[in-house]
């Protein structure tokens, strides 16, 4: 039987450094993504995860479990970002990952895609993340957490430290600002209001 | 709750979209969207975006970070000084052996004999004072006025002793004297070998904590550089596995029969 974060949380108090690691485990991709997505530097986000894993760990023994412990790695972790954004001085700066290429991914992919699918993704990958550099931090933070981690209007304002209708402003607003980029480059479906 | 839903009101439009929305409000907006076209274009196209987003994905990365408990054999007895720079470090060294010294009373001289060690009690009695007295030339001249007159009457009450010594004969005072001399040379001698071996003592102990303490630290810098020198390793091998499976794949499509 798999234990709960809550289970491993309440090991690794107790000193069980192999409980933590299989947190760790269970939580270092996610956050990655999360720190990715919001600075968008794929080594700044790696130093970001493991900061955040250094301080949660640190930190471990004031964890009274308020909050579930994802979110509390959650707000660790946008902290750091913020903290990053702040001292770079500097607007995100999204960028596809090195050393990806459209014929790796290919041979990974196997027959279910095509090479053509599998281009227009990647295309269509790097416009999402050029229309993302436009949004302010609150925006592109909000759109992070709802589309790629699935968290609710509550936990993202308690995240963001801002009301709840806040939160859905953000994101109308920075949904909006991504639909007339992706309109401006040609993304007609958009436009002709047709979901795809 | 019971409220009309109102055209274009965003906030419920995005709790719509997200489907975090109370289901009475819901029917509301499914019912305002049946006859709105503008609401129904906005949702559509929100939706539409929505889909796009899924496209941009996080690059795959070997994370794998690990918490490794220290073992015993990397025990670090001073952890507190590794957030301490490595020139305070060795300032903090070089100041304990200069107290060390100055304990034992080091001095170091350079004369026509090369260079001289010694310490407080190998030194003669009389080095201390006149390493004192002559620090520099201006000294000298001041001294010379001081002294003369002293010496002067030093030498009258010597003449003195002597003429009265030899009109006496007391030959039992001087031995007397000389027995005294003897007992307080040998006191003194005493208490100068029992602070000599105190000092060694105590210079032997530093040196050895010194010397414990480095050994330690270098320990542990070797195990972080083994590390470093792993993680690297891994990082190449990673790098090289990607480039042969790009290799065969290019391979692959450029050979389509085989």
């Amino acid at each position: 039987m798999v234990a709960t974060d809550e289970e491993l949380v309440a090991r690794s108090m107790a000193g069980d450094a192999e409980s933590f690691n299989q947190l760790v485990l269970r939580w270092e991709r996610p956050i990655y993504a999360l720190a990715y997505r919001v600075i968008g530097r794929d080594e700044d986000a790696r130093d970001v995860c493991q900061e955040t894993f250094l301080r949660a760990f640190r930190a471990l023994p004031g964890f009274k479990g308020q909050a579930k412990f994802s979110s509390w790695l959650y707000r660790i972790a946008l902290n750091l970002c913020r903290d990053w954004i702040r001292r770079k001085k500097r607007t995100p700066l999204v960028e596809m990952p090195e050393g990806v290429d459209i014929a790796e991914l290919a041979a990974e992919q196997g027959p279910v895609e095509s090479i053509e699918d599998l281009v227009s993704r990647h295309e269509m990958s790097g416009i999402v993340a050029e229309g993302m550099k436009l949004l302010p931090d609150e925006q592109r933070t909000a759109i992070v957490l709802k589309e790629y981690h699935g968290l609710t209007f509550q936990e993202i304002a308690e995240l963001q430290g801002c009301p709840l209708s806040t939160v859905k402003t953000r994101l109308y607003q920075g949904l909006s600002v991504l639909r007339r980029h992706l309109e401006s480059r040609g993304m007609t479906s958009l436009h002709n209001g047709r979901a795809s | 709750m019971s409220d009309p839903f109102v055209c274009d009101d965003k906030d419920t439009l995005i709790a719509y979209l997200y489907d975090e929305i109370d289901p009475v409000v819901r029917r509301r907006v499914e019912e305002h969207l049946r006859v709105c076209a503008a609401c129904t274009a906005e949702v559509t196209a929100l939706s539409s975006v929505r889909v796009e987003l899924a496209s941009w994905t996080a690059p795959e990365v070997e994370l794998d970070f690990q918490f490794v408990r220290k073992s015993a054999a990397v025990w670090r007895p001073a952890a507190w000084w590794s957030g301490i720079p490595v020139w305070a470090q060795a300032a903090a060294a070089i100041f304990v052996l200069a107290v060390s010294a100055a304990i034992a009373n080091v001095q170091v001289r350079s004369g026509t004999d090369g260079l001289v060690v010694s310490t407080g009690w190998m030194a003669p009695a009389s080095a201390a004072p006149a390493a004192v007295a002559v620090p520099d030339e201006v000294a000298h001249v001041a001294a010379d006025e001081a002294w003369k007159p002293a010496l002067a009457a030093l030498e009258t009450q010597l003449r003195n002793e002597i003429r009265s010594g030899r009109d006496n004969g007391t030959n039992l005072v001087r031995a007397s004297a000389r027995t005294a001399d003897d007992a307080t040379l040998k006191n003194i001698e005493l208490m100068i070998e029992a602070s000599e071996r105190r000092q060694r003592q105590e210079m032997a102990l530093r040196l050895t904590q010194f010397n414990r303490d480095v050994n330690m630290q270098r320990q542990a810098d070797l195990v972080k550089i083994d590390q470093i020198i792993g993680q690297y390793a891994a990082t190449s091998g990673a790098e090289l596995a990607q480039q042969r499976r790009t290799l065969n794949y290019l391979t692959r499509v450029s050979n389509p029969q085989q």
